[in-house]
């Protein structure tokens, strides 16, 4: 490729030059076309951006204008408040449980929906379509009913003479219940799993087959192995979104009881619109991005020893 | 060459974009003119409109009879005053008080909107509400009222109606277990005998009073008690009474652990007004708080069961009887003067009187009240029960001063953990102190 590219601009040296200008003006005139989201990037996404940062070195009410104190905030935050230890604590037990099930469970689901069955794009529909209405508000409710006290999962336990906890309203047993919750709405995870199990090449099951390797033999040496690329793309999404949970902890919750559930975007979400204060809640937000860019990192570095591409061979990098 | 097919593309590109501007301003030209048109046909109001025309947006919180009865007064101004329409907003009372500081942030509150007692001074000290002493209210509310409610000498919301805090209880059960009724004026002492007294009595699974973890709570018991407000001279004097503390919340805690009051875990899934939920007619508590404002709500979850009395009290007196919901204007409302002219209107026009009734409480206005008071039913005459009851003992009704919404939210989080037995007394006491006393300094500061 490189030594073809090199011998032809080496030949035709005039067409060339003209293909380059002819490239920066279309260059332009792709900005241009792309401007509508390109302004819309940089005064609505990186501005606030970079506003935010320079907030979190700043006392700002909002309505008055922002007083510079230099790292005050993030000295507060790291030495000098519980409640962010307590809910960056409440929020790793959160990403630490909810992650993995997720992805267990939608992987499962996945593998089941893998299957050549008659009607089975009606099972994908209706195992999809919680999904559809999953992180919203009405589902918060509805969980909240299940879980309640006097819910529907303590009365179907009374039929059994169990008497249930309120489940929403033990400090024990709040955070599962999100973290259920969570789990529950597996939909978009479990179809690009789903899709990732399209890919693997039917033959290489064959050829094992012809080998005498069995069901469980074939999942772990071709499936998962195969599938590892899509598990890391799951789990890097996965961890993300975790970290930044509200919905659920806001309504079903309130965070509540006892910061059980205080997860930090409602933390967050607190110190700047009810509490008022900006500059704390723009340090905390600077954080919590600092913690979520450490983990992917971290989860990149580590994907080398795990993560397989076809592309390369089979071979972890 | 190339320089050339630069140019030309970009003129090209350039000409595209004039023709999808000129196509969109070509339709809204095509759009006024239609406008200009029917305005034109309309003869002289229709030039008259544009210039008076005012849509006034207004939010409010509360329950639904209120709802309905607010639309119903604004359709009469607006049949009054045809210039004049509305966007109302109404949530209730959590929700409201979730949204009103994001609008505060971005300064786009409604032109009008109800206001509590206990947040006007948070938003008058971020320069929310606009002032609103200019208006007349001379021979519609009491002068000493008006008195009273004065921030800084300013009036900042115009008060609604009269209301206070009381106890409501379920007195047909009271009734069954042979329970004695509480009397008016009982003191803490008395309240908290009644309350043990009860006990013996109920059936398991049901409780005499329910558990106490905000600081309103407390409040009124150390403000009984003869000692300062927890929160005083605009936050900068924070007292926090030791001793009235640790006697207080180890008498909670004596009643949790005898059943008095339930257990944390089921008082943390009440939720007031709710059918299944509240903790007074879901049957599991025999007592909880109300106002005057608020108790029809209840009465109608449990008709003819509601008894009332007022807040026990102390060498000082107990619990509260004043003005606490108001209707206030925003600092950056474009319509102001409509805004005021609607705000006096609402407490001095009859008809609305007739339509509002007591769905905030007793109508501020004693002559509106006077038209009302043969035609009341019983979830009225309880909240004005409520209120006479209270008004003898009354103490003034303390809000939280302005930076302490915070502080607020630690005092409940922190007595919650106690009621969970994950802290004691002492530690929660030093926590909230600590805190109180930081934000005094900071305000005194």
């Amino acid at each position: 490729m490189t030594a073809d590219t090199a011998t032809r601009t080496g030949t035709e040296m005039e067409p060339a030059a003209r293909k380059r200008t002819r490239t920066k003006g279309n260059q332009l005139a792709g900005y241009v076309f792309i401007s509508p989201w390109l302004i819309g990037f940089l005064l609505l996404t990186l501005w606030p951006i970079a506003q935010s940062f320079y907030l979190s070195f700043t006392d700002y009410s909002l309505l008055e204008d922002p007083v510079w104190t230099g790292t005050n905030n993030y000295t507060k935050i790291f030495t000098d408040d519980s409640t962010f230890t307590k809910s960056l604590s409440v929020t790793f037990m959160f990403v630490l449980f909810s992650v993995p099930l997720k992805l267990f469970f939608s992987l499962m689901v996945a593998l089941a929906l893998n299957k050549n069955l008659r009607g089975m794009n009606l099972y994908r529909t209706a195992i999809y379509f919680p999904s559809l209405i999953g992180g919203s508000i009405a589902v918060a409710a509805l969980w909240r009913n299940m879980f309640g006290i006097d819910g529907y999962i303590n009365n179907v336990l009374a039929w059994f003479g169990i008497e249930g906890v309120g489940w929403i309203s033990n400090p024990d047993t709040s955070l599962g219940t999100l973290i259920l919750l969570n789990t529950w709405q597996f939909g978009s995870t479990m179809v690009i799993f789903l899709a990732g199990l399209k890919q693997v090449p039917q033959e290489l099951y064959e050829s094992a087959s012809v080998d005498g390797a069995g069901k469980v033999r074939k999942f772990f040496s071709i499936t998962l192995p195969l599938l590892s690329p899509v598990m890391f793309f799951n789990l890097v999404l996965g961890i993300i979104g975790s970290f930044q949970t509200f919905t659920s902890a806001f309504i079903i919750t309130k965070g509540g009881p006892i910061n059980s559930t205080y997860m930090y975007a409602m933390f967050l979400y607190e110190k700047a619109f009810k509490h008022y204060q900006m500059g704390y809640a723009s340090a905390l937000a600077w954080i919590l991005l600092s913690i979520v860019a450490l983990l992917t990192l971290l989860n990149f570095m580590a994907s080398r020893y795990w993560v397989f591409y076809e592309s390369d061979g089979g071979k972890t990098k | 060459m190339a320089n050339k097919g630069w140019t030309k593309r970009l003129g090209m590109l350039m000409m595209a974009v004039m023709l999808v501007l000129s196509a969109c301003s070509g339709g809204g030209n095509g759009g006024n003119k239609a406008g200009e048109e029917t305005d034109a046909g309309a003869d002289n109001k229709g030039n008259e409109a544009p210039a008076g025309k005012t849509t006034l947006s207004i939010m409010w919180w509360g329950t639904d009879a209120r709802h309905e009865a607010t639309q119903k007064a604004l359709d009469i101004y607006t049949k009054q005053n045809p210039a004049v329409t509305f966007k109302p907003e109404f949530m209730a009372w959590d929700a409201f008080w979730q949204k009103l500081p994001t609008l505060a942030a971005s300064k786009t509150i409604t032109d009008v909107l109800q206001m509590d007692a206990a947040f006007i001074q948070e938003y008058v000290a971020r320069g929310q509400l606009e002032d609103l002493s200019d208006i007349d209210l001379s021979g519609i509310v009491d002068p000493n009222v008006i008195e009273n409610l004065s921030i800084d000498g300013k009036l900042y919301g115009i008060p609604l109606s009269q209301n206070a805090q009381g106890i409501a209880f379920n007195k047909t059960e009271l009734d069954e277990f042979g329970i004695p009724h509480p009397h008016k004026d009982w003191t803490y002492d008395e309240f908290f005998q009644w309350a043990r007294d009860a006990r013996a009595k109920l059936p398991e699974g049901k409780y005499p009073i329910g558990d106490t973890t905000t600081w309103d709570g407390f409040n009124y018991y150390q403000t009984a008690m003869g000692k300062p407000p927890v929160m005083s001279d605009g936050g900068k004097t924070f007292t926090l009474d030791k001793d009235l503390f640790m006697e207080f919340y180890q008498t909670y805690e004596e009643f949790r652990k005898s059943k008095i009051v339930p257990p944390a875990e089921k008082a943390a899934s009440f939720l007031e007004n709710d059918p299944q939920a509240d903790p007074m007619a879901s049957g599991v508590v025999m007592t909880r708080g109300a106002t005057t404002g608020s108790v029809s709500a209840l009465e109608q979850l449990m008709p003819g069961k509601v008894g009332v009395v007022n807040l026990p009290t102390g060498p000082a007196g107990g619990g509260w009887a004043q003005s606490t919901i108001f209707l206030s204007v925003s600092a950056t409302s474009k319509n102001k003067d409509e805004a005021k002219k609607f705000v006096k209107w609402f407490i001095s026009d009859k008809e609305a009187g007739k339509a509002l009734a007591l769905t905030r409480g007793i109508p501020i206005n004693p002559d509106i009240y006077s038209e009302l008071e043969p035609t009341l039913e019983a979830k009225d005459k309880l909240g004005k029960e409520i209120y006479d009851l209270s008004l003898d003992k009354a103490l003034p009704f303390y809000s939280p001063a302005a930076g302490f919404s915070e502080w607020v939210d630690t005092y409940r989080k922190e007595m919650d953990a106690v009621t969970f037995g994950q802290q004691s007394i002492e530690e929660a006491f030093n926590k909230i102190e600590k805190m109180g006393k930081e934000l005094a300094a900071k305000a005194g500061g």
